[in-house]
């Protein structure tokens, strides 16, 4: 049995989109996570709440809404379009931002974890010996959150890697543009091709389990 | 020290139902803040360290103007240069003692005093959780140390550790306060470790000063009246222990060449035990030798007698610490006491309770 050019096309995309999109959600995941774990402010369970969403929607609902933002006529879509000339929905950037949306709550509750677990005592006692709040982030706050942080970014890595309900709606199911191994594997079950599925399924699971091991192998001691 | 800076504190802090206010000036090399814990001692610190806003008035360090509400000012905690021990150390458990040491060091330098003093080389290579408690604080002490701050707060730093240790951890403090020339501030509720450090200290309850002084001055009995105003308890003293029996429940106070029972405290021998009693626990008699169960027969000489509408308040001289008593009129007369009378004081040891451990 041999992969498909299509095959690698999707499984490519997967990792490429779910890397570009890690790219993007960490740097914010981490300034959100502070925010969260460490500051008090006017609208914090807000903020939680609207981060926290995506988890409990359903993703077709989640999609449906992106496609709705990110449309040609929509709010965010169609000043893209009108500036950039650029259409958002079908294309890869719109599956980017699908599996931002979709994977960014898990990474951000690891980092949450993660940086709740560093004492405020800490980073009091680092700010008496000289540092600014920025060094406390970098040299306590970040390195003692680490392993909550690998946690979070290898479940929300996963997550994107599989996708499938958001990516569906607002990127649609374009082969070698859009369509992602979970997208194949969709297409392959409704066009009856048992072998492909088999593969697809097989190297889905893999990196699924490889992903959540790995996350273990951080998160414990 | 010479021409050392003064450190004026003039705020308040609230905290819930709680108010920490002081006004005083710290002028010697080692000032204390001794009281019970919940008395706002770590308050006052984070807010001198600057890791807590006071919500009114002002903090200066010399001419410098560290926190002004009037002003708007209030210097961030990394740049008041104050190195701060910490009851549980609070070493940065992913460094190793090495670059705990070097986290607050305003620029690399292999050898430090702060090493010297407190004898940490040979665990610089180690990590804070393969060292013993009294090592941790030995190099907290040094981290602090060697920031090259311009002043020390040191929040209970012995509290976490046991007596013995405690015991092995006070030279070095001595060795810090000979080397290096800066003020130090040393939060503590045992009494004997103010009398073994301080140059002056500062007694403080539910959130306000209400003694200070050279130490030993201020732990002999009317100075420490404020106490038993604030207590509502007449009389304090504060007495060394001579001897301790776990198994009788017992522990032997020294009030001059006489003893005083009170009940088992796990305060060490020689440290000093702070006790009150009320005025209408100690009974008085004209003779030593009665058949009572009562552990405590002081002699005592009448100083003062007052007579109020209900009751006759005596000043008596137990040694030199003076005992408020509360009789009626009705004993005064019978015993004929007066000025000058030599009586017997008789107190129960559960009627002395310790005013803090």
């Amino acid at each position: 049995m041999r992969i498909t050019p299509a095959e690698i096309a999707a499984l490519a995309l997967s990792i490429r989109v779910a890397l570009l999109s890690l790219v993007f959600t960490f740097p914010l995941g981490l300034l959100v996570g502070w925010l969260l774990a460490k500051r008090t402010f006017p609208g914090k369970a807000f903020l939680n709440t609207l981060v926290m969403c995506p988890l409990v929607l359903p993703p077709i609902v989640s999609g449906y809404l992106l496609l709705i933002l990110l449309g040609r006529n929509g709010l965010i879509g169609g000043f893209v379009y009108q500036v950039f000339g650029i259409e958002i929905v079908f294309s890869e950037l719109a599956v980017v931002i699908a599996v931002s949306i979709i994977s960014f709550p898990l990474l951000v509750r690891g980092i949450v974890t993660g940086m709740e677990s560093v004492p405020l005592e800490l980073e009091n006692a680092a700010r008496t010996l000289g540092a600014s709040p920025v060094k406390v982030f970098w040299t306590i706050t970040f390195p003692m959150a680490y392993r909550g942080v690998v946690g979070g970014t290898i479940l929300g890595f996963s997550k994107s890697l599989g996708e499938f309900g958001a990516t569906i709606m607002v990127a649609g199911n374009i082969p070698g543009k859009t369509q992602t191994m979970a997208l194949a594997i969709f297409s392959a079950v409704h066009l009856g091709e048992d072998v492909s599925v088999y593969r697809l399924v097989f190297i889905s699971t893999v990196v699924a389990f490889v992903a959540l091991w790995l996350t273990e192998r951080f998160t414990l001691r | 020290m010479t021409d050392s800076p003064k450190i004026r504190l003039d705020f308040q802090k609230n905290l819930g139902s709680f108010t920490l206010e002081v006004n005083c000036t710290l002028e010697t090399k080692v000032s204390a803040f001794l009281g019970p814990s919940g008395s706002g001692k770590s308050t006052l610190l984070n807010c001198i360290s600057g890791t807590l806003a006071p919500d009114d008035g002002e903090i200066t360090f010399g001419e410098e103007v560290l926190y002004a509400s009037a002003a708007k000012i209030n210097l961030p905690p990394e740049k008041r240069r104050f190195g701060y021990v910490f009851q549980e150390g609070y070493l940065f458990p992913h460094l190793t003692v090495a670059q705990n040491i070097r986290y607050g060091q305003p620029k690399p330098r292999k050898s430090s005093a702060a090493i010297d003093v407190l004898e940490i080389s040979e665990f610089l290579q180690r990590y804070p959780r393969e060292l013993s408690g009294g090592q941790r604080q030995r190099v907290a002490i040094a981290r602090a140390l060697a920031m090259e701050p311009r002043m020390l707060l040191m929040d209970e730093p012995l509290a976490s550790l046991d007596s013995a240790l405690k015991e092995r951890i006070i030279p070095y403090l001595h060795h810090v306060k000979d080397t290096f020339d800066i003020p130090i501030l040393y939060i503590t509720h045992a009494f004997s470790e103010a009398m073994a450090l301080a140059d002056e200290a500062f007694l403080i309850a539910n959130g306000t000063i209400i003694a200070n002084g050279e130490p030993h001055r201020l732990l002999t009995a009317p100075s420490a009246m404020p106490i038993a105003q604030l207590t509502g308890v007449e009389n304090t003293l504060f007495l060394p222990v001579t001897a301790s029996d776990k198994a009788r429940g017992v522990t032997l106070l020294e009030i001059g060449s006489q003893s005083l029972v009170i009940p088992y405290t796990d305060i060490g021998i020689g440290e000093i035990a702070p006790v009150a009693v009320r005025a209408e626990d100690i009974i008085i008699s004209l003779e030593p030798d009665l058949p009572i169960s009562a552990r405590n027969i002081l002699k005592g000489t009448i100083q003062y007698l007052n007579v109020k509408s209900e009751y006759t308040w005596l000043s008596i001289l137990v040694e030199w610490h003076h005992l408020a008593v509360k009789v009626t009129h009705a004993a005064r007369k019978q015993l004929q006491l007066q000025e000058g009378s030599e009586i017997y004081c008789v107190i129960k040891a559960s009627a002395i309770n310790l005013l803090w451990d």
